[in-house]
């Protein structure tokens, strides 16, 4: 291939598939528009050139997205799903579904602020605290849904059992912020902080630190050097949990969670993940009583999703007006033209 | 940069649309600041009820975080109503910005998309503007659960009836992975599991050997490895009932009879075919041309790629890099030499054959080929007769003669493949099982070999106090307080020592001085960590880190202020170096009934640590 052949066909190719082809071969390539892409990879490749010629057509082989084509008759190709697996979204033109997209109106309809109403817990919140009664709970929920109504409560009922709490978090500007919360409303000499070189009322029944600092208190109490009236604790309440899966801290939670006491209940509260089944079977699988999950992945403040061009216009971003879950999405074809518009525009040069 | 839009255009189109409070996710801190500073220079400003009720929650906070009324951003935030939110401030700051948010005081928040985690705060918008995120050097695509994460911030119970993610694209955006973000599911999480020292020595203070197995296999890494294990055991049962129709014949192991057998047939075909298909030269180069070595062709040389015999070629094919970086096809015969010159080759299934890393290398090998290079003696290899061979195939192998041969002939290729396939089970269902025990034992033989444990794994007295500093790094300081490297040391040493350990960022900066004392000491670190390399990654230890916290123990006039203009880096980073080094220090400082001098001198550090900002939060 010459050098205006491969040019030429780099120009063809999406944005995202060049950022491919870019990985490894151009330092931060992530900075780089279309244009200064395609120019860094000619210039870096003439002894390489087999090279990227070769991924350059495995990639193409993938079911990418089409070029963007500015011509008007031919719908723009989306640049929809990068997965081989995904192939009926590689041609968005003729998996569309017949209903209309919904129109801008409709997407801005309803925003709002609801009208106040007296506070009822919702069924899966009462579910997890009456769960707590009898064994540990995980709760893997949105973002955004009410998990710290599940903490308070659970809380609320082991200080009334004169039983001792321990609220967990992964980071301590975390703590702090809970800390602050919690002694507001549980008032000051019920809360309790408890960091490397601080213990700021650590008789307190509810004590926040972090999952190390648990940790140690647990390695602590293994040993027989006690610190903390282990003895009465009755539940201990990890937010974040998902944090378990954290590269160089998650092995933490681990550690708390096979060393947590036996009398003390876990209650688990965590974003929404793929798998908390599994982990409520580990957790019944090592623990006295078994793990009840708490998920949903509803969202109680519904989510729309939109595109705002470069240039102020706004769009939906899907078709309908709620997100398409689990559906791949088929773009709302006004944002599937002012994307493919800004990518075009990417590729020109800017001029300075 | 290519077009994105402007902070403050954006801001106002969102206003517009009553789509605010908003927080929008950016790249970098850079363009949060760049952001703010936008809107600094804009005329933008907001009615001034609202910049009171600004400046009301402000003050409150300053009751309890003085630093608050001294930061710069402070009039500006009041002035547009919009704020940065990201890793460089301190503490108090974000606070202050995060309960202006929460009273809904602001219209919007620039956030670094890094620290979506760390965000407890929510609004009515969230901004998308890049679908990678840094993670340590490189870029990488942001999982489903991490643009939900960022999308989760959208819609406040109770104060929204919807939320919106919206996103605007910017060079840093593939709209695929965010539609896949917003409309997949979570991925699955996988424990982390790690065995480290002190985690061993903790759990051998508290439970005997005996038992630690059965600890480590209530974790987590366990059960996801235990679950893995099942699949296969499952399969493995498969397998068996696919195996039953191939028992005992005549032979009890007729698989492996059959193998070797097969196998001693098809080398004599090979053989004769080779006679006489091939010169025997050929025959005995063909060993040689394996992917790296460099042979001769006439009037060239050139890098052997692979070695194949294609359909439509008879004869044995190479594939040759030559020098230029061409890559040639060539029947195996044209070879004239083989070079006694071989280079590393990482194989690839397509063409070129190999990476194109590794293609790169190799080409400037062979631009660099030396003129002269002492080429290989091949040593032809008389074959024997023919009926040489039938003969001893009659004479060592039942086979030939057998009655079960036609049934072995057919049955043995399935029967191969599904025993190989049983084996190969049975050794990953071992290995799950047993991996996380051994790699217990093998951190635990280091221990052993270093003093901390008796050769009975209970712990020595150096291992009785070493269990209790339970951080990262923890083998390189246990090692430097069994040499005495911190004897009559000064509190700001400790603490800069304690910071160049703790610190693992790279960024470069300009920084204060270090002490000479300080610096020597650092050297002798440094020498340890690398004779500790091979049991424990070493930290960065570097000198100007460790010079910022020398300056603010050992300086106690020295302000807040002071300090940060000593360095270039930010305050949030200087604020978190600190903090890390107090929780290195109060590491050390629970060793105060074995080491009671190097406990004070840690606990002195802390107290000096402690003052101004490092006060206002426990
Ligand atoms: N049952 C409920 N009815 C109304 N509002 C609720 C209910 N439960 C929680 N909330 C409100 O929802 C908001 C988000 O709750 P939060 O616990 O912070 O979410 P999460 O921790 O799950 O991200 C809070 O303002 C809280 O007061």
């Amino acid at each position: 291939m010459t050098t205006e052949e491969l040019e030429k066909l780099l120009d063809e190719q999406p944005v995202s598939r060049l950022h491919r082809l870019a990985r490894g071969r151009i330092h931060r390539h992530f900075r780089l528009g279309k244009r200064r892409l395609v120019e860094a990879l000619l210039r870096c490749t003439p002894e390489n050139r087999p090279g990227l010629e070769s991924d350059l057509h495995a990639l193409m082989q993938e079911p990418l997205p089409a070029p963007p084509v500015v011509a008007k008759e031919r719908r723009p190709a989306g640049p929809l799903p990068t997965r081989p697996g995904s192939q009926r979204n590689a041609h968005p033109g003729h998996a569309e579904p017949t209903e209309p997209a919904t129109d801008l109106a409709s997407f801005l309809e309803g925003i709002g602020v609801p009208a106040p109403h007296p506070f009822v817990p919702d069924a899966w919140q009462e579910e997890a605290v009456a769960h707590l009664a009898s064994g540990d709970v995980i709760v893997s929920v949105p973002t955004g849904s009410g998990k710290t109504y599940v903490a308070l409560e659970a809380t609320r009922r082991a200080i009334a059992a004169d039983r001792t709490v321990i609220y967990t978090s992964p980071l301590k500007a975390l703590s702090n912020t809970k800390f602050t919360e919690f002694s507001r409303l549980f008032g000051p000499d019920k809360v309790g902080i408890l960091t490397g070189d601080r213990k700021d009322n650590a008789q307190a029944p509810l004590l926040i630190m972090t999952t190390e600092i648990l940790r140690n208190l647990l390695y602590d109490a293994a040993s027989g050097e006690i610190d903390v009236r282990l003895d009465t604790l009755g539940l201990v309440i990890m937010d974040e949990s998902q944090y378990i899966a954290d590269p160089e801290r998650g092995v933490v939670w681990e550690e708390t969670i096979i060393f947590c006491p036996a009398q003390a209940k876990l209650l688990l509260l965590s974003a929404s993940i793929g798998n908390p089944q599994d982990v409520a079977d580990w957790l019944t699988s090592i623990r006295p009583s078994p793990c009840h999950l708490i998920r949903h992945n509803r969202r109680t403040v519904p989510l729309r999703a939109g595109y705002l061009h470069p240039n102020g216009k706004l769009s939906p971003l899907f078709r309908s007006v709620s997100i398409p879950h689990g559906q791949g999405g088929a773009l709302h074809p006004e944002a599937k033209r002012l994307f493919a518009q800004y990518e075009e525009e990417t590729i020109r040069p800017r001029s300075h | 940069m290519p077009p994105s839009i402007h902070p403050v255009d954006l801001i106002n189109a969102l206003r517009s649309k009553h789509l605010t409070p908003a927080i929008v996710f950016l790249t970098s801190r850079r363009a949060c600041d760049d952001a703010m500073q936008a809107f600094e220079r804009s005329q933008v400003a907001i009615p001034p009820a609202r910049q009171d009720a600004i400046a009301a929650v402000l003050t409150e906070l300053v009751a309890q975080y003085p630093s608050i009324a001294e930061h710069p951003l402070q009039s500006v935030v009041q002035r547009v109503g919009v704020a940065a939110h990201h890793a460089g401030h301190l503490p108090s700051w974000k606070i202050a910005i995060e309960e202006l948010m929460r009273q809904g005081c602001l219209d919007a928040v620039f956030a670094t998309t890094t620290l979506a985690a760390g965000v407890d705060f929510p609004a009515r918008t969230v901004v998308i503007t890049q679908s990678s995120v840094r993670k340590s050097r490189d870029f990488t695509d942001l999982a489903i659960s991490e643009v939900q994460q960022l999308a989760g911030r959208a819609g406040r119970r109770g104060k929204d009836l919807v939320g919106f993610a919206v996103l605007t694209p910017s060079p840093y955006i593939d709209l695929s992975v965010i539609t896949k973000g917003l409309t997949g599911q979570p991925e699955a999480i996988d424990s982390q599991f790690v065995i480290s020292y002190p985690m061993i020595l903790n759990l051998l203070k508290a439970h005997p050997l005996d038992q630690i197995q059965a600890i480590l296999a209530k974790s987590f890494a366990q059960f996801q490895l235990n679950s893995r294990a099942e699949i296969l055991e499952n399969k493995l049962d498969t397998l068996h009932v696919q195996m039953e129709p191939y028992g005992p014949r005549v032979c009890t192991d007729w698989i492996a009879q059959w193998q070797v057998f097969d196998h001693a047939r098809k080398q004599k075909a090979h053989r004769i075919q080779v006679k006489r298909h091939e010169s025997p030269e050929l025959t005995a180069r063909l060993q040689f041309l394996t992917p790296g070595r460099v042979v001769g062709v006439p009037k060239a040389r050139g890098i052997v790629l692979r070695q194949y015999r294609s359909k439509g070629q008879k004869q044995p094919m190479v594939t040759l890099l030559r020098p230029g970086g061409a890559v040639t096809e060539c029947p195996a015969g044209t070879v004239t030499q083989v070079f006694d010159k071989t280079f590393e080759v990482t194989e690839a299934p397509v063409y070129p054959w190999c990476t194109p890393g590794c293609l790169d290398e190799l080409t400037h090998q062979a631009n660099d080929l030396p003129v002269r290079m002492p080429a290989l003696p091949i040593l032809v290899q008389e074959e024997p007769e023919e009926s040489q061979i039938v003969q001893t195939l009659n004479d060592e192998f039942p086979c030939p003669t057998c009655p079960s041969r036609p049934a072995c002939q057919k049955d043995h290729a399935g029967a191969l493949k599904l025993r190989q396939e049983v084996h190969r089970n049975q050794k990953m269902i071992q290995a799950l099982h047993t991996g996380l025990w051994h790699r217990f034992q093998s951190r635990t033989e280091i221990l052993q070999q270093l003093g901390y444990l008796t050769p009975t794994c209970q712990l020595t007295e150096i291992g009785e106090w070493a269990r209790l500093i339970r951080i990262d790094h923890s083998l390189l300081i246990t090692e430097l307080i069994r040499a005495e490297a911190f004897s009559g040391i000064e509190p700001q040493v400790l603490a800069g020592i304690m910071s160049s350990i703790a610190h693992d960022d790279d960024r470069p900066g300009a920084f204060p001085r270090i002490s000479p004392g300080l610096a020597s000491l650092l050297g002798q670190v440094r020498h340890l960590a690398e004779s500790l390399e091979p049991h424990e990654d070493p930290p960065l230890l570097r000198a100007d880190i460790a010079a910022v916290s020398e300056r603010w123990i050992g300086d106690p006039n020295l302000t807040w202020i002071g300090l940060c203009r000593l360095t270039t880096m930010a305050e949030g980073d200087i604020y978190r170096l600190l903090a890390r080094t107090l929780e290195f220090l109060s590491q050390i400082h629970t060793l105060r009934g074995t080491h009671p001098g190097l406990a004070d001198c840690a606990s002195r550090a802390i107290k000096a640590l402690r003052r101004g900002v490092l006060e206002e939060l426990p």
